[in-house]
């Protein structure tokens, strides 16, 4: 838990943009949220094509996952509710390329909808809020006990060096 | 952001390490998943020895599956040697299982483990198997038992007539203590003889004593009034109690009637003695079908009729397909199966064809057909039957079976125990269920039988009668509702079946007659013949009364003539008298 924190301290104290993190934030939600499959391989593929960051797309992808063991169950009962629609039922019977990214499944169409539907707003927000903790709250983090620590270890080292 | 130079590897070594990790950890996690999910459905330990991924052409393998027995845990419910499906690349991308080929090599039922397994959850009785000799295993009913389940209507009846008659007695009793008594009617009697037999003086006095005389005469009607309304009573009382013994008499007649039918009295057998035999039995083995509809409910279109609305909630798959209209593939389909099958010391196989729940995007029913010839303990098994959903659900199922060997086995126990030590068993039939509707009708012979008892005499009487046949048949047909089926039951063999079995039945239905004869003719004795008597005292009375006051009404009118004459004659005296001086 402290290395996620740490970890999560790094990425924002760091030279990253708040774009990159903000899409890393919006990306790994989406991940996150679809059951595995073709969907998600693109989904890494974009984060890999564009200079997303990283490590924040993996921490937050691993988070979602978790969550969505509470949420799945009444995600997927919520489509099956909403997706009895005729018209698209018979886009998703007359179209393979969405029965192979699995949209014709509950949970990967509602998650799909979902993740489509928080994608520009979680990024935004994302921003906005790593440029509020930079030019506000940064300092003051600097300062913590935990951060030294870390700007100590050698791990750190060989990150700023990545970099 | 900006193009990532090194993306493309990036994803590529991404890509081919979840393929390598799929390819390592698939057979592992899938194995761990399946032994996870069995053990929570069976409540029993469950091995695997080995789940592997084959790439091309796209397979799953499994290696020794046992499940254990939760009921006898030194043996398995189920277990195989090995078991192969071959999965279709395309449809799988689009995420619909289909099976090319499904195998499943040395499959059995009940064998023997090495070591025990573990047990998690006790087995309920429901969803047991059918065990034949369980089948078979039951006690024979008692004549107690046997009118225990007439369920009597007599005694009731007896004792409410009873009752009646108690209640009228003492109403009866009640207005006896109202009727004039014979003192009271001689005192009327004294008191008009010593009114008519006075002399009347004068007019007044002549008043007075018609007025004396019309008061008793009052007095008298009055009487006469209450006796009427006794006789009335007494007319209401007898209709009841001639209503209870007639009502007594029909409940007698029915329930020897129903005692009868039970017994198989009756020529022609209403109920045969395989129906009170194995009847209940039947329909509880043929309602654990059901187990084969519950399974298959889940993936039921929503359409079809629900069999019932329990309140346990209906499982749901993680991640369903919707409901297209033009679906390329069921959700799941098995193509072919084969499932090799050891059994009674051979090798059975099974061959099944299109497994789904779709019939209608196949348009083609699942069949299945079983085969077996020349087995040690068999002479020959064949089962063929298909399965469809499609407007309703439907299985078909034939069987024939000939010459199972059955093993020694002990029906009942203690004094009603008997032994079957051989036999051959055959059997041949259909079934048809319908959504959760059955209709079944099977035939079943047992050949050669060989029965011993050292039981109660009956039972005895019953091992001899039944080894003297050649053949014992039993004709069974189920019908109705799965869960609760109407069995019938029906042997040629009956009627001499149940003149063995239930003599002594019979015996004591007839000593229950004669003794609710003897009863209901005291009943009758005390509760009408005793009224007869009320009656003729009754009548007597009445009579009585009515002669007082007849005689009451003579007397009256005689001496009011009487009065008058005297009159008259001193009338006449004077006038004479006045004539005389002048």
């Amino acid at each position: 838990m402290l290395t996620l924190l740490a970890k999560i301290l790094k990425v924002l104290n760091s030279e990253a943009s708040p774009w990159q993190i903000g899409w890393a934030i919006a990306l790994g939600l989406f991940i996150g949220i679809l059951p595995f499959g073709l969907l998600s391989l693109l989904i890494v593929l974009i984060v890999c094509l564009l200079t997303v960051n990283l490590s924040t797309f993996i921490v937050v992808w691993g988070l979602t996952e978790g969550l969505m063991l509470l949420f799945a169950d009444p995600l997927e009962r919520l489509t099956w509710q909403y997706a009895q629609n005729e018209q698209l039922l018979q886009l998703l019977a007359n179209t393979e390329t969405l029965q192979l990214l699995h949209l014709h499944h509950t949970l990967t169409l509602g998650a799909f909808l979902l993740g489509a539907l928080l994608l520009l707003p979680v990024a935004w927000l994302a921003k906005v809020l790593v440029l509020q903790y930079r030019s506000r709250i940064m300092t003051s983090v600097q300062k913590w006990k935990i951060m030294q620590m870390l700007k100590a270890s050698k791990l750190y080292a060989l990150y700023e060096k990545m970099n | 952001m900006i193009i990532r130079k090194s993306g493309w590897l990036v994803f590529i070594v991404f890509f081919a390490a979840l393929l390598a990790l799929v390819y390592l950890l698939a057979g592992p996690a899938i194995r761990i998943g399946m032994v996870y999910s069995l053990e929570k459905a069976v409540g029993s330990e469950v091995n695997i020895n080995k789940v592997g991924l084959e790439l091309a052409p796209l397979a799953l393998r499994i290696n020794q599956l046992q499940i254990t027995d939760a009921a006898n845990p030194t043996h398995n419910s189920i277990s195989f040697g090995h078991a192969r499906a071959s999965l279709e690349l395309w449809p799988a991308l689009l995420g619909y299982y289909v099976i090319d080929e499904l195998t499943v090599d040395g499959l059995q039922y009940g064998a023997k483990r090495n070591e025990p397994g573990k047990v998690y959850r006790q087995p309920g009785t429901d969803g047991e198997k059918v065990d034949l000799a369980q089948l078979l295993q039951v006690d024979l009913p008692d004549a107690d038992t046997l009118i225990a389940r007439a369920n009597l209507q007599t005694p009731a009846k007896a004792e409410a007539l009873k009752q009646l008659a108690q209640d009228e007695q003492q109403q009866l009793q009640n207005l006896k203590s109202q009727l004039p008594s014979k003192d009271s009617l001689a005192q009327y009697q004294q008191q008009i003889k010593a009114l008519t037999d006075s002399k009347i003086t004068n007019a007044a006095d002549l008043a007075a004593k018609a007025e004396q005389l019309q008061q008793l005469k009052d007095a008298l009607n009055a009487e006469k009034a209450k006796v009427e309304q006794i006789k009335q009573q007494l007319s209401q009382s007898k209709t009841a109690l001639q209503q209870a013994v007639n009502e007594l008499k029909a409940a007698s007649k029915a329930d020897y009637a129903n005692v009868q039918q039970l017994a198989n009295l009756t020529e022609g057998g209403l109920a045969g003695i395989s129906q009170i035999l194995l009847g209940d039995l039947w329909a509880e083995r043929i309602s654990q079908l059901q187990s084969l509809y519950l399974l298959a409910k889940p993936y039921l279109p929503e359409q079809l009729p629900q069999a019932s609305s329990s309140a346990a909630p209906e499982p749901v798959l993680p991640n369903r397909i919707l409901p297209l209209p033009s679906q390329p593939y069921p959700d799941f389909w098995v193509k072919t199966a084969r499932v090799n099958w050891l059994i009674g010391g051979g090798e059975a196989t099974i061959a099944l064809k299109d497994i789904t729940a779709q019939h209608q995007l196949i348009n083609s029913a699942t069949r299945f057909t079983l085969d077996v010839k020349q087995l040690p303990q068999l002479a020959a098994f064949n089962l063929s039957g298909d399965f469809a959903i499609l407007e309703q659900m439907v299985t078909n199922l034939n069987w024939q079976l000939e010459g199972l060997n059955l093993q020694p086995l002990s029906l009942g126990q203690g004094d009603t125990a008997l032994d079957l030590a051989a036999g051959l068993l055959s059997s041949s039939g259909k079934l048809n269920l319908t959504n959760n509707q059955i209709s079944q009708s099977a035939n079943l012979v047992l050949n050669a039988a060989n029965f011993n008892s050292s039981g109660n005499k009956y039972l005895q009487q019953l091992a001899g009668l039944l080894n003297q046949q050649q053949q014992i048949p039993l004709n069974i047909s189920a019908s109705g509702l799965i869960s609760a089926p109407e069995v019938s039951i029906r042997s040629s063999l009956d009627k001499l079946l149940g003149d063995a079995l239930l003599g002594e039945a019979k015996q004591k239905v007839a000593a229950y007659q004669s003794q609710l004869q003897a009863k209901l003719d005291s009943q009758l004795q005390t509760g009408l013949a005793g009224q007869q008597d009320w009656a003729a005292m009754l009548s007597q009375q009445d009579g009585e009364v009515a002669d007082v006051s007849a005689s009451i009404e003579n007397m009256l009118n005689a001496k009011l003539a009487d009065v008058k004459d005297q009159a008259k004659d001193k009338l006449k005296d004077k006038l004479l008298n006045k004539l005389g001086d002048g």
